[in-house]
């Protein structure tokens, strides 16, 4: 009998062996815990509704092999690398933080028992770093990264997710320290073949920044979770991104932003363009601890459906404990606007290309966010990329 | 130029139009004025080619040819052109190539070569100059945050880039200061030709004063009621449209 890959998973981790670490092996014996307790998440867990884990797995075939590689390339001067396969001989920097916000969820807690993969990062004190530090997850498996970004310190991210096939699990963990910014950039490939998990942890100390500005090519199933806590006074998120979609791909982008301070900020703005049998996933949700006055929140979505059987399902949520805050969300899904379109026709631009050019516009708005002019179009040219599937409904 | 026969126009399974029958010969510049229900925008859309705007009887003939069988780009690299009564706003497309993508369109359809950016860029300076629209607009996005001057301006310019054989100003009008106006009419009345027909719709006769026509038609419950010279507009702005309204019922 086949064992289903969900099968598989299960049984994996009741297998993981102690690595003699023992920082190591508590915080691994947590989250083996936490996954016995929940299991592979599927569409009756509230915040996988959209995102049904189980049945994708149970019915992949070949989700079993893992030969996942992380590839780090561009390590700017000064920046430190560290390779997880190495966990029994880490660096004080990574036994600090490594593995632990892998137990919010099944998925993350998943990662940590399981990576055959993965990498340390240190940035350290008042270091801007000179040049972008590009990476890649490629192939199936669990892997998992840490990025430290000590006071003062300043890096670019630019993460790329080729399509592949296959099921992957990524866990990302992210530290950001008193006034050290980070931006990351994330583009997904669109992935037909693939099912794609990934978990990033943000914590943000004092006046530090976090900036993340995603494309999303979608894939069989994509699942990506962002979790920020954005921890004292001062400190910044900004997190802006698009998923064009066509043929039976499907994005998901869930974030969760614990304003835990006041005077905490973050802006969303998320854009979906859907066409085929695609199906785009935003859940956001905000919440301001008691006490975090004059924290800011601002929360946007927005999906335009191309064809009839395109589906976008848009679910902002707001949790407000403290007083004095100001939250601010909004979503909306639709067709191409009829008076836009109009309008360009009358001027005699031609239907398709009064559609192109409107369908560009919409996603425009999210890429101009993006300062640095290279990445800029890099991220265009990702959009780019899945344009032609979504509109080839 | 422009022949109009019988034309009857349902929006939505209702008659908005109701047997209008119009001509226009080239060189000349026509007003349609009525008061608001009447069916004035509904014949500015119809001739532009929006969808929803069903002809049940009658006909449109544009120079010897089927208004009608045409799709709205078509129509526009033909030469007909349509300054709206309320440009839409559209984000993320800048307002310099938008027009230079709108003006290699009608090109291309013609079977003329594109103009470069910076042909495009010199030919809508000269006229940005006259009408007041700044450089700073023409980077901005199409219509976004653009005063209703800015708009209507920007609309002329249009027409002035586009050189159509036929314009119809639809309550281009509405929401101008005095200022305006006069720029907007002088915009128009540069624009008069032998070549060119031109349909000026509006409620008031104050435009008129500007743009003078050289025939005047009254519509209202969707069909001509009244026909005459420019001093007719004085004469409704005097009396009303009941009293012309009135006396054709």
């Amino acid at each position: 009998m086949n064992a289903t890959a969900a099968t598989r998973l299960t049984d994996a981790l009741s297998l993981h062996a102690a690595t003699g670490a023992a920082w190591l092996d508590t915080r691994r014996a947590d989250a083996a815990k936490l996954f016995r307790d929940r299991g592979v998440p599927h569409r009756r867990i509230e915040n996988w509704k959209y995102t049904d884990l189980k049945t994708a797995l149970d019915s992949a075939n070949d989700a079993g092999e893992s030969d996942i590689r992380c590839a780090v390339a561009s390590l700017p001067d000064g920046v430190e690398l560290f390779d997880l396969a190495d966990l029994a001989h880490a660096p004080q920097w990574v036994q600090a933080h490594f593995g632990k916000a892998a137990l919010s969820d099944a998925m993350p807690a998943a990662s940590l028992l399981l990576a055959r993969a993965g990498f340390a990062l240190h940035v350290p004190k008042n270091l801007t770093a000179s040049k972008p530090l590009r990476f890649s997850f490629e192939g199936s498996g669990h892997a998992r990264a840490l990025i430290v970004l000590e006071e003062g310190a300043s890096l670019d991210l630019i993460e790329s997710r080729p399509a592949g096939r296959g099921f992957s699990n990524v866990g990302m963990e992210i530290v950001i320290g008193p006034n050290a910014r980070l931006t990351h950039v994330r583009m997904a490939d669109a992935a037909p073949d693939a099912i794609q998990v990934e978990d990033v942890a943000v914590r943000v100390a004092r006046d530090g920044a976090y900036t993340a500005r995603l494309s999303n090519g979608g894939a069989s199933l994509s699942r990506l979770n962002l979790r920020l806590t954005l921890k004292e006074k001062g400190a910044h998120a900004e997190l802006s991104g698009v998923s064009v979609l066509g043929g039976k791909l499907h994005a998901d982008v869930t974030t969760e932003i614990y304003h835990a301070s006041g005077e905490t900020h973050s802006t969303q703005l998320f854009k979906h363009v859907v066409g085929g049998h695609g199906r785009a996933v935003y859940q956001g949700k905000i919440t301001v601890a008691e006490g975090a006055d004059k924290s800011d929140s601002r929360q946007t979505a927005k999906a335009l459906l191309l064809g009839e059987r395109a589906e976008a399902d848009l679910k902002p949520e707001l949790e407000i404990f403290a007083d004095d805050v100001k939250c601010a969300h909004g979503a909306a899904v639709g067709d191409l606007d009829a008076d836009s379109l109009f309008y360009l026709r009358a001027r005699g631009i031609a239907e398709s290309e009064a559609r192109n050019m409107l369908i560009r516009a919409f996603l425009e708005e999210v890429v101009a966010e993006i300062a640095d002019e290279t990445v800029r179009a890099l991220v265009w040219q990702s959009v780019e990329d899945a344009l032609p599937r979504a509109m080839a409904s | 130029m422009l022949e109009i026969k019988n034309l009857h126009v349902a929006v939505g399974g209702k008659e908005i139009l109701k047997g209008l029958t119009l001509a226009i010969e080239a060189g000349q510049v026509h007003a349609i004025m009525g008061p608001n229900g009447s069916g004035k925008s509904t014949l500015s859309y119809v001739l532009a080619g929006r969808a929803g705007y069903e002809i049940t009887q009658g006909s449109i003939t544009y120079r010897g040819e089927d208004l009608n069988a045409l799709a709205p780009e078509e129509r526009a690299a033909k030469g007909v052109f349509l300054a709206m009564q309320y440009p839409v706003e559209i984000p993320g497309v800048t307002t310099l190539n938008f027009l230079k993508t709108a003006l290699n369109a009608q090109r291309r359809a013609r079977g003329e070569s594109d103009l470069d950016a910076m042909s495009v860029l010199k030919l809508v300076r000269k006229k940005a100059a006259t009408l007041k629209v700044s450089e700073e607009m023409l980077k901005r996005a199409l219509n976004v945050g653009f005063s209703g001057g800015e708009k209507k301006r920007l609309e002329i310019l249009q027409m002035e880039l586009f050189e159509p054989r036929l314009a119809i100003l639809d309550e281009t009008d509405s929401g101008l200061d005095i200022d305006a106006l006069k720029l907007v009419a002088e915009g128009v009345n540069s624009l008069r030709s032998p070549e060119r027909a031109m349909l000026v719709i509006t409620h008031y006769q104050r435009l008129l004063d500007y743009i003078v026509p050289d025939r005047i038609h009254v519509l209202a419950h969707g069909k001509i009621v009244a026909e005459g010279g420019k001093e007719l507009a004085h004469e409704l702005e005097a009396k009303g449209y009941e009293h012309i309204v009135g006396k054709a019922a």
